[in-house]
């Protein structure tokens, strides 16, 4: 499969996750795990460029396939415009939600230049934060919205 | 555990049966699995084996929920269902078909209580905290069918094609009884592959859920008028999907204390959906 752009090889076992392959195996702990079950979304990646989350993907199933995870949002070791957005805002509490987030949002914003707060609210509503943040992360859309 | 990933429908059915279980969008297996809930000597991924896209009437078994919500020529009813039914993240891996075979969020059943659906001899359930649980068929097992997207399917009066018949949705599903807690008649090496969903003239989805986006239903309500007959489909009020040949069919439902408030709710919701099909 590829990840961030670059070519990556795992041994895996049939069973686990795609989640597990990435923070254990593949030395990509941005991706969070938290609820194993897709409820919470702080595991949320890109495959295909379609939002996922890796938790219920097995990581048999992404051989082939094209993932982008949280590391790989940022470019020649700068943020992201999201992730600047985020720092900016002061939309980060706990900071567990945070990765799924950035990229939830990013993926949004490539669809969705200026998206409405209906449409901040649908898209990200796979994505709980459990300090309650939301206000902030909010604020951090229409930041980042403004620099798409 | 293994996981084999056939090429084609015959090879998966091959491989299907005997504790091999087939796996697509993974949103309801991979759980599943995880909790102890099902045990799988081997899993079967299907995403190559079954029809994925929209063809006029014709929906492939592994088309996602997104792409269903997304499409112009899908009815309302279908579309709105599918995107109620969960997160964006969960719609954009979760299949047609998988989604017509969830299991029961019923937190006994989820809690390995040994429930009639786990074998066992009572539904706890009943006798405990049911306030998501059903108020038809509620018999023998009081557990409610999450599906949005069956209801739907139910009201716009779909068939099915699998690798070994052809049927009504209405007949996927049987409810459980004291000695067999299966929920749907599909063979353990049977695949749904296509739908076929007939096009309405008018359709309508509404559901009450205790979160405005991406909870399982309390009441979900399918209408569809099509060839001018009204047809009504429920979901979370039933163990499986359930159809209403009339408005006078909510007099005979049979709520448990817990669940008593469901039947207003119900009712509101099926007089609301006959206006919009019969104007719309």
């Amino acid at each position: 499969m590829t990840i961030n752009g670059v070519p990556r090889e795992a041994d895996v076992w049939p069973g686990e996750s795609l989640l597990f392959a990435l923070r254990e195996r593949l030395g990509l702990p941005g991706s969070k795990n938290a609820c194993e079950q897709g409820e919470c979304g702080s595991c949320s990646i890109l495959m295909d460029g379609t939002l996922v989350c890796a938790c219920l993907v097995l990581a048999a199933q992404a051989d082939g396939h094209d993932l982008v995870t949280v590391e790989g949002l940022g470019e020649n070791g700068s943020l992201h415009p999201v992730q600047e957005a985020f720092v900016e805002a002061g939309a980060v509490q706990c900071g567990f939600c945070t990765p799924g987030l950035v990229v939830a949002v990013a993926d949004l914003l490539r669809r969705d230049p200026t998206p409405s707060d209906d449409a901040i609210r649908e898209a990200l509503s796979g994505n709980l934060c459990r300090c309650t943040g939301y206000a902030k992360i909010f604020d951090a859309v229409r930041i980042a919205a403004t620099r798409a | 555990m293994e996981l084999r990933q056939p090429s084609s429908a015959e090879e998966a059915v091959g491989l299907l049966g005997n504790g091999h279980v087939a796996l697509a969008g993974g949103t309801e297996i991979v759980p599943l699995l995880r909790d102890g809930l099902l045990r799988a000597d081997a899993l079967i991924d299907i995403r190559r084996a079954v029809p994925r896209g929209i063809h006029g009437t014709t929906i492939g078994a592994g088309t996602t929920l997104a792409e269903l919500e997304v499409d112009p020529g899908i009815p309302v009813v279908l579309r709105e269902a599918c995107r109620l039914a969960a997160s964006p993240q969960l719609r954009a891996m979760g299949s047609i078909g998988g989604n017509l075979l969830q299991a029961t969020r019923c937190w006994y059943w989820r809690l390995d209580f040994p429930c009639y659906l786990h074998g066992g001899d009572r539904c706890h359930a009943k006798d405990g905290r049911h306030d998501e649980h059903a108020i038809f068929g509620n018999d023998v097992c009081a557990s409610a069918h999450p599906s949005d997207v069956a209801a739907a399917l139910l009201a716009l009066g779909t068939m099915l094609r699998t690798t070994a018949r052809e049927l009504p949705l209405a007949e996927l599903y049987r409810l459980p009884t004291t000695d067999d807690p299966q929920t749907t008649t599909l063979a353990d090496d049977e695949l749904i592959l296509e739908l076929e969903v007939p096009i309405p003239e008018a359709s309508v989805y509404l559901k009450a859920m205790d979160r405005q986006r991406w909870s399982f239903p309390i009441v979900g309500v399918a209408a569809a008028r099509t060839a001018g007959e009204v047809r009504l489909g429920l979901a979370g009020v039933a163990p499986v999907p359930w159809t209403l040949t009339s408005v006078d069919d909510l007099d005979r439902a049979t709520p448990l204390p817990g669940t008593a408030y469901k039947l207003p709710i119900a009712r509101a919701l099926v007089a609301r959906a006959l206006r919009a099909v019969a104007t719309g």
